[in-house]
């Protein structure tokens, strides 16, 4: 059930990426580039934890995760200051 | 060739025609259709532009205008503005109050349509009215046949909701 909702999560952002993406092509609006690195990030993140999981990787991974999160706030941010 | 010629005259009189439109009109049959336009695209006479999901089809000589058009009428609101703006001339305010959406959107969508020469900007003591610029037949009759697809429409969504959070870029 957990990877279910893990691969769901992984779509979602991975169709938020092609959203963002098309709105960049329409728009040239910054915040959008903004929201498609940030959504690309979480589908990232998203496949390190599960890959983690699932291949028993040794190596702590956590690190990246975290640095990942903090690049998706800073890009909201981003995508509403720099708009 | 008369009949080629039929179809010819048919684009130049009615650019921005749809195919089915075309087919219809000239109670030409598609395959038939099909022919003849490959053999005027070939032949430089005509081009067809993907809008939407559908195509349509111009004369030769009239590329920087589709292309003007096409950018024209890409996102929902826009499209919504020249239909308002087809009943007349109309002001930010106005626009904003009619389609639901805020004034920094209206704002972003008719700066991005003065750049492309569809509307112009008419400025009357401290209002700003907006009237069109352009042709409203041609342009009435690539919206009435425009079909976003879903994709499109989340896209144009975020668009609007960008913009209406301040000044566009």
């Amino acid at each position: 059930m957990e990877v279910v909702l893990e691969l769901l999560f992984i779509a979602l952002a991975l169709t938020l990426v092609g959203v963002s993406y098309l709105a960049y092509k329409k728009s040239h609006l910054r915040a959008a580039l903004y929201f498609l690195l940030a959504f690309l990030l979480l589908a990232i993140k998203k496949v390190v934890e599960l890959s983690k999981d699932a291949l028993r990787v040794q190596r702590d991974v956590s690190a990246i995760v975290d640095a990942l999160e903090v690049v998706v706030m800073i890009l909201f941010l981003l995508a509403l200051w720099k708009r | 060739m008369e009949r080629r010629n039929e179809i010819l005259d048919q684009i130049r009189r009615r650019p921005g025609v749809t195919f089915r439109e075309l087919a219809r009109e000239l109670g030409i049959g598609i395959g038939d259709l099909q022919y003849h336009l490959h053999k005027l695209e070939k032949e430089g006479k005509v081009f067809s532009k993907k809008i939407g999901r559908r195509r349509y089809i111009f004369p030769a000589g009239f590329e920087e205008e589709a292309q003007r058009l096409v950018i024209a009428i890409s996102t929902e609101t826009r499209r919504r503005i020249l239909l308002q703006l087809m009943e007349g001339p109309k002001s930010q305010g106005e626009l904003a109050e009619r389609l639901g959406v805020s004034q920094p959107t209206i704002s972003y969508h008719m700066g991005e349509l003065e750049k492309l020469g569809i509307v112009e900007v008419v400025r009357e003591g401290r209002s700003v009215i907006y009237r069109l610029k352009h042709d409203p037949t041609l342009i009435a009759r690539i919206i009435r046949d425009y079909r976003p697809s879903l994709w499109e429409k989340l896209a144009d969504n975020l668009i609007d909701l960008l913009t209406s959070m301040g000044e566009g870029k």
